[in-house]
């Protein structure tokens, strides 16, 4: 009786998709270049000061990449006239290409890399079943993709679910820099799947090793060793963005970044509203 | 060596490593006494203390396979985390072997489980480890303080205390004092870190036995406890909180106010919904006997946190930090899975209590020591660290050089407590293994390394 006046008293957790993707207001956004602002000194600085080696400097041209990014907040709020803040948790993308930010330096301003591609049509199903792998991740990774099906995300409302045997799964959900004792698991895994199927790299150590990229006992991501399909920067990889990967993985939701950035009609949004195109209603 | 085995015989080991041409082994004798340091030069072997202390096993096998030293007299030396070697597994004639893992059917680290059964029941379980291998310790060596950090943050899955654990070793080999308020926000993140984590395997029990209810309600408070450390530090696992001297973050009264506000909401949800639990005759005979250990066993492998508190050895670093006086380590008899979850609980508990403590009189004054970087361009300096993370003890030692590291040596609370649960399965059932593992809650990552 307790229990039961509890469940009515608790009401409805879930959130929408709109609440999920907004980013609390104490947590650090993703940095974002300002060609304007990246002088050769600010530029000498920002390599010097990111922890995780994010910003890159070859010839003519300066790097963010993303999928390098610990968060830390360090460079935009050293840099403010250099960088700026990129405040969305919609952040999954189909390429690797749209998680790096490319100024060139002759020119000032960013290269763009054409739209991006779509998602494969044949996992475009109202429903997907997933397979979690850990490969070489500190365990947060994966505890994101299982808080992705608390009341909060609940992600079966999209259709999804996380099954046990990858005889079962359409997809993969592959986490950490993929070590080279899981590499051979991995593959197995992978080839117990059925076809049509598709692997998503949960978090920055999936996409590109992070800090552990240098290590010989790491592949240094899961690109190295499988075909991804949609990549899910964080580090780690926040829940609603996951939900955000399988959305753009089903075909629910489109890819709001493109080189890095979210771009609309030429114009850069300061904060971004969870897009609305092809995605389902929710509560 | 004799003092050395007469003090393992009565106490407990905390940490074995190799500091070129010495070995370390630092071992606890009775409670509150500062843990002793013995050093032994090894330059290509070491005698061998395993079969008579099994506390020492992986320390052993670990030594062997990273630097090399080979531990004499050792009955079978197999690898721990080198996979190209060959590895024999322990076999029992006549029963049947069930391989499990790496690949988990839940959603988490991977891992292989041999074992032979009789039947429906476990008589043997043979632990292989070694998937998660990234060779944090050495990228370790030569790394900035800054970038040092990083990979401790990554090193295992308690983000706060491995942090704290590298910044506390660092200060302490260089000599940088921590202002009281650094050093109390410290204790609040890892109490937040300790309650999270605690909550989590709590769910997880009970989503195991399959109490639903329960599952999703716990499950619940912790989703929100996270959200308060992310409320303080701006990150859902506290990372970037810390540094080297103090931490990254400050509080103004308003939002102290509020999380402690969040908090005690949340302490009296936690409170309803596990007291409740724990009185239920189906939880309660559901968790009850299931996957002991003896005190005498817990002892024999050293084991650490929770673990070691449910078979009655009452350790906890806590009791020796100066903010938490006075501090009664939370102890129950059992040693199965209920005793354990009787110990998250009570831990949860106080763990809230403390939180309440901390967040009400908070110290004012800077959150980070300034100045200048103590040590020269190349001045070395040795020097280790523990915390009580929520799994239990985690050890760091640090060799400096100038603002670089050269070396280190981490002991995650779950590189000692693994070993409890090949005894813990034995004479069980087979599908109970997921509750006592659970019941155990060790860290895949911060074993492997």
């Amino acid at each position: 009786m307790n229990s039961l006046w509890q469940t009515l008293r608790t009401g409805l957790l879930t959130r929408s998709l709109k609440k999920l993707f907004a980013l609390p207001a104490w947590a650090p956004g993703w940095p974002v270049l300002r060609p304007e602002g990246l002088s050769r000194a600010v530029r000498r600085e920002l390599l010097e000061l990111c922890p995780s080696a994010a910003f890159a400097e070859e010839g003519d041209e300066f790097r963010l990449d993303l999928a390098k990014c610990v968060l830390c907040g360090r460079c935009f709020r050293a840099h403010p006239q250099a960088v700026g803040e990129l405040r969305t948790l919609e952040v999954a993308v189909a390429r690797r290409e749209d998680l790096v930010q490319r100024v060139d330096l002759a020119t000032g301003s960013f290269v763009d890399p054409g739209p991006p591609p779509p998602t494969r049509a044949e996992l475009h199903l109202p429903t997907l079943a997933f397979r979690e792998v850990s490969a070489g991740n500190t365990g947060l990774d994966d505890t994101e993709v299982a808080l992705a099906g608390n009341p909060f995300h609940d992600m079966s409302r999209f259709g999804f679910t996380v099954v046990a045997s990858p005889r079962h799964a359409d997809a993969l959900l592959v986490s950490g820099p993929v070590s080279q004792n899981m590499r051979e698991a991995l593959l197995r895994t992978y080839e117990a799947t059925p076809e049509p199927k598709g692997v998503v790299a949960v978090g920055n150590e999936a996409i590109s090793g992070e800090v552990f990229a240098e290590s010989p006992q790491v592949a240094g991501g899961v690109d190295k060793v499988l075909p991804v399909d949609v990549y899910v920067p964080g580090s780690p990889a926040r829940p609603a963005s996951i939900l955000h990967g399988l959305l753009l993985l089903s075909g629910q939701a489109r890819q709001a970044l493109v080189g890095g950035r979210v771009v609309q009609e030429g114009r850069e949004r300061a904060r971004t509203a969870p897009s609305e195109a092809g995605v389902r209603k929710d509560g | 060596m004799e003092t050395l085995k007469q003090v393992l015989g009565s106490g407990r080991l905390v940490a074995l490593w190799y500091d070129a041409p010495h070995l370390h082994y630092l071992v606890e004798g009775s409670e509150g006494a500062p843990p002793q340091e013995f050093r032994v030069e090894a330059r290509k072997s070491f005698p061998s203390l395993a079969e008579e202390f099994p506390a020492l096993d992986w320390f052993e096998r670990e030594l062997w396979e990273e630097h090399g030293l080979v531990p004499e007299g050792y009955p079978a030396l197999k690898p721990l985390r080198n996979h190209h070697l060959p590895y024999p597994f322990e076999r029992v004639e006549g029963l049947h072997e069930v391989p499990v893992g790496p690949v988990h059917a839940g959603i988490i680290e991977p891992g292989h489980f041999r074992f032979s059964v009789l039947g429906e029941r476990i008589i043997h379980l043979e632990l292989r480890l070694g998937y998660q291998h990234r060779g944090v310790e050495r990228l370790f060596q030569g790394a900035s303080l800054e970038r040092a950090l990083l990979l401790a943050e990554r090193a295992g899955g308690e983000s706060v205390a491995h942090a704290l654990a590298f910044c506390q070793a660092v200060e302490v080999a260089s000599g940088v004092e921590v202002p009281p308020r650094a050093c109390q926000l410290r204790r609040v993140l890892l109490e937040l870190e300790r309650l999270f984590g605690h909550l989590g395997h709590l769910a997880g029990l009970f989503t195991d036995i399959g109490y639903a209810y329960a599952a999703t309600q716990v499950g619940k408070v912790r989703a929100l406890l996270q959200g308060q450390l992310e409320r303080l530090t701006g990150h859902r696992y506290g990372r970037n909180a810390l540094t080297v001297g103090g931490v990254g973050f400050d509080l103004d009264p308003k939002t102290q106010l509020e999380v402690r506000r969040a908090l005690s909401e949340l302490a009296a949800e936690a409170e309803a919904h596990l007291f409740a639990a724990l009185k239920h005759p189906m939880v309660l005979d559901r968790l009850r006997y299931v996957g002991p250990i003896t005190q005498a066993q817990a002892r024999l492998l050293g084991l650490v946190g929770p673990a070691a508190r449910a078979c009655g050895l009452g350790r906890d670093l806590r009791q020796d930090d100066a903010l938490y006086q006075p501090f009664t380590p939370v102890t129950r008899t059992g040693g199965d899975v209920l005793a354990r979850a009787q110990v998250y609980i009570e831990e949860v508990r106080q763990g809230f209590a403390y939180l309440d403590r901390f967040l009400s009189e908070l110290p004012t004054g800077a959150v980070s020591a300034g100045g200048v970087w103590p040590l020269q361009e190349g001045e070395l300096r040795k020097a280790f660290s523990r915390v009580e993370a929520g799994r239990g003890e985690l050890f760091y030692w640090v060799r400096l050089r100038g603002r670089r590291v050269e070396q280190v040596k981490i002991v995650d609370p779950s590189f000692k407590n693994w070993r409890a649960l090949e005894l813990a399965v034995r004479g069980m059932g087979l599908p109970d293994f997921p509750l006592i593992n659970k019941s155990f809650d060790l860290s895949y990552a911060g074993c492997d390394l």
